[in-house]
């Protein structure tokens, strides 16, 4: 019997007025992780479907911004990167950011794009951002394959370090959620916040040590600016990613500033998720 | 765990209000406006669309829901789906509930009929190994077995649905909660489905059921509701419940417009009465093919002139034959005086004999202002439609005047 897999108590359900208790049910999540690979893998097809040039997408993209910062920012402007060729430096940043950009771009519209099947159908909401995290993983692989490519092209050792980056890559995925699961529930209550991600975007790319070491910036402000710079969650995962791999300036102390505001944007975002969850069908 | 409850569901004092005449996606703006009591305050009215509704469904019966537009049906099935959540009162479900409130939730027109098994099974509830278990009969019941692979943007609609149906079909819950997806593809398919339901129901499951089509509700369920206005009238056998349906249908009928409270819209204008002055009025029949006059009386409550007045009317036969309105050909209408008349003639009344209704819309600048159900009914009688005498003897539909020229 495949029914008798399914948990028991999923069979006696009460609904009130005022809600299902403090737990996040995020259990009820795992009973619903076929929805979330399902739903994953059709943004994935569709994504690309009746393009020409397919998946070659998610790779030209990152390599033209990657061409553009090693000319304006490699050649002109003479970054130091230290041992390390500008062009690896940047994607290395690259990989993380825009995995970062992807999900929270596609999260923060999710549950909007959604309303049809919210307004059909009871399943827990978060699957849907969730589901924009794991579709990102495949942008997150083929720049992955970028470094790598470049890393045999350089004659680049991978760090010492390189047993962190799956840590890094973790908080990366976690930062992303945590803004993403924010944006999603905030866009259904305000749709300002539609022109708040793209926003973000563009200037988190900026304010996010993608292109230039973070010391540039740390070094050139006072130690209240450095504070507010860290704030960024991208900020120390961003510096300890790259340290990870390239053995780069290892992250400093306020790179933990950065994990602890992706700590509590995350939490924070789920209870507030949870709190828009219930009405999510009579807003949209 | 040692008593096992009587009942599958149980639903005590459930309530819904919605808040109308507001746009419920707010703007910080507006949050910032309504903080600071600036600019006029917005109207909100509530709007109660079930009202302390209390009753109970033993498990293994089949329950149907009837009741008119309006009446709380789609919420009280969203209510139990737990797509939306109740203003107060409680719902206890025990079981394993899968709820078709459309057939294809989900579906991707991108995506080949396979992919859409999958992603419509699990959105319904199933795990993808139980969806790979059931994938044969799904498929064989849809019949679109060599179109598995083409994206279901290239289905025809028929197609579309029979393997949307067909996914749903397979789910097997405990409970199963089902709107009106009985009224979808042709009537080879509509019988398979009833057919599917009926077994479902047999089979000891419990059924609740929403539909206009009540021959479906009679044959299907034993027992079941009848909602007016957000109320529960009563909760009955289905022939009970029918008759009482079909009681509350005629009271509204016979009440004249003027006085008629089953309506909705903001009343800035409205309808005081609707008549059908061509045929044989009083009896309210008309010959196909003869010119059909409706006459609207309208009533502004408010002094401004000018206002941009829509009407509209929809001529319904169990479904929807047509609808049409004055701005289809003349744009909005300008009112200045606190009464007015307006007419519509449809010369040659394309009908076929039968009887039919009609459901009266008024907009005033852009916001639906009064709506009406049953306003009108005519019976329309058989004649010849074309000079030639020979009137085509379908039922459904409408007849076309055509000219044809040989050369």
């Amino acid at each position: 019997m495949a029914d008798a897999a399914l948990p028991v108590e999923t069979d006696r359900i009460v609904i009130t007025a005022d809600g299902g208790g403090t737990g996040l049910g995020l259990g009820e999540l795992v009973r619903y992780r076929d929805l979330l690979v399902v739903l994953a893998y059709r943004d994935y097809r569709v994504r690309y479907a009746q393009t020409f040039l397919g998946l070659m997408w998610a790779f030209l993209q990152p390599a033209a911004t990657l061409l553009i910062f090693s000319v304006v920012f490699g050649r002109a402007v003479g970054i130091d990167t230290g041992a390390v060729p500008y062009p690896l430096f940047a994607a290395s940043g690259m990989a993380v950011w825009s995995y970062f950009a992807y999900v929270l771009g596609q999260s923060g519209t999710s549950i909007i794009g959604a309303q049809e099947m919210i307004k059909k159908i009871y399943f827990p909401r978060l699957v849907i951002p969730l589901s924009k995290a794991v579709v990102g993983f495949v942008d997150f692989g083929i720049t992955s394959l970028l470094i790598l490519g470049m890393m045999l092209y350089y004659r680049i050792l991978p760090s010492p370090h390189f047993a962190f980056l799956p840590l890094f890559a973790l908080a990366g995925i976690l930062a992303a959620l945590a803004v993403g699961i924010w944006m999603s529930a905030l866009t259904i209550r305000f749709r300002d916040f539609q022109h708040v991600v793209p926003f973000l975007v563009q200037v988190g790319l900026y304010a996010t040590p993608v292109a230039y070491p973070a010391s540039l910036v740390t070094e050139a402000v006072p130690r209240w600016a450095a504070v507010v710079y860290y704030l960024n969650p991208m900020a120390g995962i961003t510096e300890g990613f790259r340290w990870a791999i390239l053995g780069t300036a290892p992250p400093g102390a306020l790179s933990f500033l950065s994990v602890g505001v992706t700590f509590v944007l995350l939490v924070g975002g789920l209870y507030y998720f949870k709190s828009v969850e219930r009405t999510m069908a009579d807003l949209v | 765990m040692t008593t096992i409850p009587e009942a599958a569901i149980r639903v005590e004092g459930l309530s819904k209000r919605y808040a109308i005449g507001r746009a419920v996606h707010g703007s910080f703006r507006e949050q910032l406006a309504e903080l600071l009591h600036l600019g006029a305050a917005k109207r909100v009215e509530d709007f109660w669309a079930l009202r302390d509704v209390s009753f109970q469904v033993p498990r293994g019966e089949a329950l149907g829901i009837v009741g008119r537009n309006g009446a709380g049906k789609s919420t009280l099935l969203k209510l139990l789906s737990r797509i939306t959540y109740p203003t107060s009162g409680r719902i206890e479900i025990c079981g394993r509930v899968a709820s078709l409130l459309e057939v294809g939730t989900g579906f991707h027109p991108e995506l080949t009929g396979r992919e859409n098994i999958f992603l419509n099974g699990t959105i319904l509830g199933m795990s993808r190994q139980e969806v790979r278990q059931r994938f044969d009969e799904i498929v064989d019941f849809s019949g679109v077995a060599q179109f598995l692979d083409t994206p279901v943007k290239r289905y025809s609609s028929g197609m579309y649905v029979r393997l949307a149906f067909s996914v749903a079909a397979h789910l097997e819950p405990e409970i199963l909660i089902v709107d009106e997806v009985l009224a979808v593809g042709d009537a080879e398919f509509q019988a398979k489905c009833l057919g599917k339901m009926d077994s479902v129901a047999r089979e000891g499951r419990t059924v609740l059921l929403v539909s206009h089509n009540l021959g479906a509700l009679r044959s299907l369920c034993t027992t079941g509701i009848l909602l007016d206005r957000g109320r529960l009238v009563t909760q009955d056998t289905m022939g009970r419940c029918i008759e009482a349906y079909a009681g509350i249908k005629n009271r509204y009928a016979d009440t004249a417009i003027v006085d008629r409270t089953d309506r909705t819209g903001t009343g800035e204008v409205v309808f005081t009465d609707v008549a059908m002055v061509s045929g044989t009025s009083p009896d309210g029949i008309q010959a196909s093919g003869s010119d059909f006059v409706l006459e609207f009386e309208l009533h502004k409550k408010t002094p401004e002139p000018n206002r941009r007045v829509l009407v509209w009317f929809q001529v319904m036969r169990d479904e929807e034959v047509f609808f049409t309105g004055n701005s289809e050909l003349y744009g909005p209408l300008e009112l200045s005086r606190p009464h007015h008349r307006v007419t519509c003639t449809i010369p040659r009344l394309p009908l076929f004999a039968g009887r039919y209704e009609v459901r009266i819309f008024l907009m005033v600048d852009g916001r639906r202002s009064d709506y009406l159900e049953h306003a009108l009914a005519f019976q329309v009688d058989d004649a010849p439609f074309f000079p030639g005498g020979r009137t085509p003897t379908e039922k459904d539909g409408v007849l076309v005047d055509q000219i044809w020229l040989v050369e």
